[in-house]
């Protein structure tokens, strides 16, 4: 078990969905306002800014790198560094670990990291053909029409394959997203879904119907992450950092040999052995997904379905409100919105708003340790975080 | 308005002699001369000894369908009057993989685990030549 170094202080949010007349740093300013708000700070407390990846606007992206947010938000000659990170979906894990271990060294005290992207206001096919080159190879892949549907209907059939689950339950898991999605002001998608609406959308690459499949967004949320030991004084219930475990499985998924599986029993067993906190003491879920085989997968990972197929947990609404396992209660990508590198900071953010105690009428009651996973590109890595309201 | 254009190999110098024994309908494989690594794709140095002493050698052409899917709609740029398409990841008898598609008689009912007999495609209008797979006759 690793002595705790970091926690979550402050949080901020945008809505998610189509939102063509608001800009990528309207967005981005906006939530780094509200999280350092959040924290009770001013701006010239926050000693590092580590900006995510955009995709959409290669113009925001270039200002993310160059310091802008540092000027608009007032930092300047106050801010040590401002340095981009950019790990693709797996983004929000990866930027906690950088953000933790920067702590941890006595490098920063208090750290901005934030996330902005417009890229649900691409139009449709600029949209698809953006995706299909984040980790598909250009002379590999792509000349065969791979894209990033397929990659989650690759993975779902092999995952179907080896383990019996069925269209049903990948169908489920979309539902049980809805369900978080309805009581979420921020998510896109807020309408009731069952499982006959999911399998009855069209087909867009077998076996994913088109309900399956995520719907881009615009969107953007940042956090304060601090020096543990002066958490307590700016936030009642801080969201300490306990563990992360992770492992690079592939760039091109026709490499991965184990696409059943990826690396997330390793990444998990190691993040459970730095946090001191195994599967049977995590009360809430925080799951990447995009596509729904992925949480599947992630829950056989991380051994969080009791012995059960994840298929048949979640189909028997374990991780619905009201169960037993409350998983990514945002909606997910597959409901809140796929805001690019985003989807999986916004799946992040809300496992600190529950652990915080602010997630309104989806809080989950007697919460105490949270698991947040993430995955980038064609899920070329596994990583497992954990998260809780007590310090080690 | 002309239609998309299918996104092509652009070869790098390890890579061409894949793509010149395609052009042949060879199908064949990098291996490293130090360690006898057999690669896919092929790099630039040997991702087992960092050799740069690469070459090939011919693929039986023969493997099993690790995974696939078949796109019905929603295609990247260049693939829309193609639709539906079979995209699969194959694992040769070499015991590595690559991606492809699988034409030909029985393509959209193909299933994980069946095997599978390499052909080529020439794109038309290019110089292109792309290892597809059929299913393999039954013996």
């Amino acid at each position: 078990m690793r002595r705790t170094t970091s926690a979550v202080i402050g949080i901020g949010e945008v809505p998610t969905g189509k939102y063509p007349e608001r800009s990528e740093l309207d967005a981005a300013v906006t939530a780094s306002r509200e999280a350092i708000l959040d924290a009770g700070l001013s701006p010239r407390d926050i000693d590092m800014v580590l900006p995510v990846g955009a995709l959409a606007s290669r113009h925001f992206n270039v200002d993310l790198v160059f310091s802008r947010l540092c000027e608009e938000l007032g930092m300047n000659r106050s801010a040590k560094m401002n340095c981009q990170i950019m790990a693709g979906g797996a983004t929000s894990s990866a930027v906690l670990a950088v953000a933790d271990a920067l702590i941890a060294n006595g490098q920063a005290k208090r750290i901005l990291c934030v996330h902005s992207d417009a890229v649900g206001s691409l139009p449709r096919q600029a949209g698809i053909d953006l995706f299909a080159t984040t980790g598909v190879s250009e002379e590999w892949e792509a000349p065969f029409g791979h894209n990033m549907n397929a990659v989650g209907a690759l993975a779902s059939q092999r995952y179907m394959y080896e383990t019996g689950t069925t269209e049903a339950e990948l169908a489920a898991v979309c539902v049980s997203l809805r369900k978080w999605a309805m009581l979420n002001p921020n998510a896109m998608f807020r309408t009731p879904l069952t499982i006959e609406d999911v399998m009855g959308s069209k087909l867009v690459a077998t076996p994913l119907r088109a309900k399956q499949c995520n719907m881009l967004a615009d969107g953007a949320a940042a956090f304060i992450v601090a020096d543990a030991a002066e958490a307590g004084s700016h936030c009642e219930m801080p969201a300490y950092v306990r563990g992360h475990g992770s492992l690079v499985t592939h760039y091109s998924i026709s490499q991965e040999r184990d696409l059943a599986r990826l690396g997330f029993p390793e990444a998990a067993r190691e993040a459970y052995a730095e946090a001191g906190i195994g599967p049977d003491a995590i009360q809430l879920a925080s799951i990447y997904d995009a596509y729904p085989v992925w949480p599947l997968m992630s829950l056989d990972g991380l051994n969080l379905c009791r012995g059960e197929r994840a298929g048949a947990f979640v189909a028997a609404g374990e991780t619905s409100p009201g169960g037993s396992l409350p998983m990514t209660t945002n909606g997910g990508m597959l409901s809140q919105g796929h805001t690019g590198v985003g989807g999986g900071i916004a799946v992040m953010v809300e496992a600190f708003r529950q652990l915080m105690g602010k997630a309104g009428e989806r809080q989950v009651a007697n919460l105490v340790n949270a698991v947040e996973t993430a995955s980038g590109g064609t899920w070329m890595d596994s990583h497992v975080t954990i998260l809780s309201r007590e310090a080690a | 308005m002309t239609a998309p254009v299918r996104p092509l190999p652009q070869p790098s110098a390890w890579s061409a002699p894949f793509w010149q024994a395609a052009r042949e309908n060879r199908l064949v494989i990098q291996r490293c001369n130090a360690c006898d690594e057999k690669i896919m794709f092929p790099r630039r140095y040997c991702p087992s000894c960092l050799s740069d002493d690469l070459g090939y050698v011919a693929a039986k052409g023969t493997g099993e369908i690790y995974t696939l899917t078949t796109q019905m709609a929603g295609p990247p740029s260049g693939f829309e009057d193609l639709l539906p398409y079979v995209i699969a990841v194959i694992r040769l008898d070499e015991d590595v993989q690559m991606m492809s598609n699988i034409i030909g008689p029985g393509a959209l009912s193909a299933r994980i685990g069946d095997r599978v007999q390499v052909d080529f495609h020439p794109v038309p209008g290019t110089d292109t030549v792309l290892p597809v797979f059929r299913l393999a006759e039954e013996d």
